[in-house]
């Protein structure tokens, strides 16, 4: 039983106090369980990971849901007693073990599966428990007081990314025992993807068709370096994980073309250091999970690891320099902004050539100091009527244009590419209103380009 | 090897006492006239109703079973009595009540194809049906709802009017107790549903005992003593057996035992809470560790006191902590109005432009980390979250105070000097 223990401290480095705790209530066959255990924590702690490595290494009976998964609290009851009977769907009809409409009927199959199989001691463990807010009311509670509802001695182990005071229906609950996950330390970090090693050195192996070996040593030295740029903006292991192996392939580039020494540190420094700071700016923005793309990722580091990290950057910021934009309508959006972000009686002082000089009265300049803090440019675009509109548009523009329907449908195109929005859906023109869409960093490079200085006519820098 | 089968014959006795808790102790006095009540209905087929109310965990469920466990025991409970237990969280409408209500008298058969009118036509056929003509054969109805306050949320709060109606009326005798921690329960009755209730109401608080003289801590201590003490010492070798017990009965008496117990007991009234401390104790037992000690109660109960959102706060990255303490000291200066990322985001340029030797890192990484914050919900958007609005310029407010948030940061362990810093200066 003990070497269980072991086995999984090893495995898990930092977990410690956690395996310890969880092996206490549920690593002994005579022993009745607990009711309910909330196990809460950050993503990727090992939360899934060690609970369910310990009921299986003890063999308990389990049945595991991950709530993300069920649309439906038919869904999930059915899901457990399917797991808990160890009923086969066949795969032509699809029968569950018993269909589930409500909290009584699933009572009733977990009473009638009792019969058959021997649940005494078994464990249903729901992850991503905080989905349970959003599900019937009664969810929570019942599972919560399982043992006392069903008479039967089922445990629940919770497991969620949110602390238990941010569940409703406490009320009625009683507390179940709780325990912490808590984020790693950057040490704890380290000597977790240190275990990665193995799999590193088969990926160097199989990648380069170089006779290079790299020993423990040498990849050790490379998570500290890491983890010195990583640890202060990301304490995710999943993600550090994943960084920390691309990463690599280039901090080994050097010894491969032989620019450098295994053992010359400083020179791989040198070589690594703006990499992993032009890499640490795509953190996290491998969003999706869906695993086609981190493969189709790695592919690309592969063949050319500087593109990638060019092409993930690319934000709306520089999508503003490849956006081709009509001429007039580059006035527009910029007379967009200028009506979202300033406020409407400060338009005379700001577009009219020739009104009067505004004298700085005392009463501005304490009102100054008050809101300096809080700009306009920091308080999101506020909605402006169409005649404003063409208003500041005509300030703006030197030239005289007539306004015809050219104009209008180049606003209807500045809508449909979401830089403005209509905030009314009202049809009538002249009451319609929108928004400016885009940054300050956005509308700045489209004012280059049309050579207007923006700042000037922006309340917040006058 | 003797000492081994010892600590884990222990710990195999502790744990059954204290999850399968069948006894009830004090409270004598309540105990006593909801057992009455019960046995006027099963007894002399007096009709009845009443309610049983107090704080969760302070032992409701555990005095009504070893009531019925009572009335069970006696031969005659079964030929004169139906006993219908429900449940707030598992009847969630008055349909799935009756269904239960229908099976649990074994009336299946008799209703089957059968048409009601109305909900009442049903019920009353049900009753009927356990009535056979001559008083002695007939039948009561014991009726306990429990999480009762749940029931007065079904649709015209049919099941309660048509319960307390039939209590009142002399058909069928049975008896409704309604087990509830919400003390305003009355309050949610219907009119015509209030005016049928007996109005008779027990309440149970661990706070006044029966006995005023014995405080309600000494009772607490009572019971925990009676779950640790071993009492079956066929199991253990004979000088552990009483070297344990000797043990407990010190530990019953030490000063920060005590303590530590009056602490739990002004934290909150919940039995379980309590049960749950002394499970996680003993869980701790084993070879190296042969003794609970005062200290191990107080460590467990320093862990469970230990504040959540403290703690959510300590995982998060350095980045996240910054775009945290912007947010405090937006929250401190401009008396907790929400802000919108793009003010955290100024705030925190400020200090990050004030300590060269501190990376920036890209607006959007700063986004994510702003997220996350709101996704361990530190944060919550005001208002309604519009669809329209970027996101950058949706409103937050922080979910947290100030002074936790401060705690938090005094606790942590390897913390940048600048970060500290600046988490203390009142002004930023
Ligand atoms: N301490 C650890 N040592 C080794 N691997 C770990 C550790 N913690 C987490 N992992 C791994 O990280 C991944 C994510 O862990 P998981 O258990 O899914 O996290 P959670 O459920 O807390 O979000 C898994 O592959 C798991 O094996
Ligand atoms: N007077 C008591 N005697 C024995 N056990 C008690 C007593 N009061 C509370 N408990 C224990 O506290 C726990 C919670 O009690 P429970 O009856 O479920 O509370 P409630 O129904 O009021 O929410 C139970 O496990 C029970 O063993
Ligand atoms: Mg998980
Ligand atoms: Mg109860």
């Amino acid at each position: 039983m003990d070497s269980l223990v072991n086995q999984l401290k090893m495995n898990f480095p930092g977990r410690t106090y956690q395996i310890e705790r969880l092996f206490s209530l549920f690593g002994y066959k005579n022993e009745p369980f607990v009711s309910s255990v909330f196990i809460y924590g950050p993503s990727s702690t090992g939360k899934s990971a060690v609970v369910g490595s310990l009921l299986d290494g003890l063999e308990i009976r389990n049945a595991c849901v991950n709530l993300v998964e069920c649309y439906s609290s038919k869904v999930l009851f059915e899901s457990i007693l399917n797991q808990l009977s160890g009923h086969k769907i066949d795969p032509f009809k699809g029968h569950p073990y018993a269909k589930c409409d409500n909290v009584m009927d699933f009572i009733f199959n977990l009473r009638k599966c009792a019969d058959e199989v021997d649940l005494n001691k078994s464990v249903i463990v729901l992850d991503k428990a905080e989905r349970l807010r959003n599900m019937d009311y009664n969810l929570l509670p019942a599972f919560l007081k399982l043992k006392e509802l069903s008479g039967l001695s089922v445990s629940v182990i919770f497991i969620s990314e949110i602390i238990f005071e941010k569940y409703y229906f406490k009320a009625r609950t009683l507390e179940p025992i709780k325990i912490h996950f808590s984020q790693y330390t950057r040490e704890e970090l380290w000597e977790i993807l240190r275990l990665d090693f193995d799999h590193v050195q088969n990926f160097i192996r199989n990648n380069f068709n170089e006779n290079f070996d790299i020993n423990e040593e040498f990849f050790s030295n490379y998570l500290n370096l890491f983890l010195s740029v990583f640890y202060r903006v990301c304490r995710d292991l999943s993600e550090l994980r994943h960084m920390s192996k691309l990463n690599f392939v280039k901090y080994c580039e050097p010894v491969f073309k032989k620019e450098c020494k295994l053992e010359d540190s400083m020179g791989l420094w040198r070589h690594i250091a703006p990499i992993l700071k032009a890499s640490l700016e795509v953190l996290y923005l491998r969003i999706s999970p869906v695993s086609q793309e981190g493969k189709q990722q790695s592919v690309e580091i592969k063949c050319d690891g500087a593109r990638t990290v060019k092409q993930f950057t690319f934000s709306k910021e520089s999508l503003a320099q490849f956006l081709e934009l009509p001429f007039y309508a580059k006035y527009l959006l910029i007379a967009a902004y200028l009506a979202s972000y300033n406020p409407p009686k400060e338009d005379k002082r700001l577009f009219m050539k020739y009104h009067g000089k505004k004298t700085k009265r005392m009463k501005d300049v304490k009102a100054k100091n008050i809101v300096s803090e809080q700009l306009n440019t920091q308080l999101g675009p506020k909605p402006f009527g169409f005649e404003r509109l063409v208003a500041i548009f005509y300030a703006i523009l030197e030239e005289k244009v007539d306004f015809n329907s050219n104009l209008l449908v180049q606003i209807s195109t500045l809508v449909e590419l979401q830089l403005l929005s209509m905030v009314s859906d009202n049809c009538d023109l002249d009451s319609r209103k929108y928004k400016c869409c885009v940054s300050f960093e956005f509308i700045q490079i489209i004012s280059k380009t049309v050579d207007f200085n923006i700042t000037k006519y922006l309340v917040d820098f006058n | 090897m003797v000492g081994y089968k010892n600590y884990e014959n222990t710990r195999l006795h502790i744990k059954n006492k204290i999850v399968n808790v069948d006894q009830y102790n004090g409270h004598t006095h309540e105990r006593k006239q909801l057992l009455d009540i019960l046995k006027r209905t099963t007894d002399s087929g007096e009709s009845n109703s009443a309610l049983l109310i107090g704080p969760p965990g302070v032992g409701k469920t555990t005095l009504v079973n070893s009531i019925l466990k009572e009335l069970q025991e006696d031969k005659k409970f079964n030929s004169s009595a139906v006993l219908v237990r429900l449940h707030g969280l598992i009847h969630t409408d008055d349909r799935l009540a009756l269904k239960a209500i229908t099976s649990r008298m074994n009336l299946d058969n008799a209703i089957n194809g059968k048409v009601f009118g109305s909900f009442a036509e049903n019920l009353s056929f049900l009753l009927a049906c356990l009535q056979t003509g001559q008083r002695e054969t007939s039948k009561s109805v014991l009726f306990i709802l429990e999480e009762f306050d749940l029931f007065c949320s079904h649709h015209n709060q049919t099941l309660l009017y048509n319960l307390f109606d039939v209590s009142q009326s002399a058909q069928t005798p049975i008896c409704v107790i309604g087990i509830t921690h919400r003390l305003d329960v009355i309050e949610l009755f219907e009119k015509r549903v209030k005016s049928r209730f007996s109005h008779r109401q027990i309440f149970l608080f661990s706070t006044h005992g029966d006995d005023i003289a014995i405080p309600s801590i000494n009772q607490r201590i009572d019971r925990i003593s009676n779950f640790l003490l071993l009492t079956n010492n066929n199991d253990f070798s004979s000088t552990y057996f009483a070297q344990w017990n000797k043990n407990i009965k010190q530990l019953m008496k030490d000063k920060k035992f005590i303590c530590s117990m009056q602490r739990l007991l002004d934290i909150s009234e919940n039995e379980e809470i309590t049960k749950n401390i002394m499970m996680l104790a003993v869980s701790k037992l084993n070879v190296e560790k042969p003794k609970i000690s005062a200290d191990d109660i107080e460590d467990e109960l320093n862990i469970f006191e230990k504040d959540d959102l403290v703690q959510t706060v300590q995982d998060l990255s350095v980045l996240e902590l910054c775009l945290l303490i912007a947010m405090k000291h937006h929250s401190e200066i401009y008396d907790l109005q929400p802000f919108n990322f793009e003010m955290i985001l100024t705030r925190y340029n400020k200090f990050i432009n004030a300590n060269s030797n501190v990376q920036n890192v890209q607006r959007s990484v700063v986004l994510k980390a702003f997220e996350h914050i709101q996704n361990v919900e530190l944060i919550a958007p005001t208002g309604t979250v519009m669809s329209r609005l970027q996101k950058e310029y949706q409103l937050f407010k922080l979910l947290i105070t100030s002074q936790q948030i401060t705690e938090a940061i005094k606790t942590m362990n390897g913390l940048p000097t600048e970060v500290i810093q600046w988490a203390g200066s009142s002004l930023a």
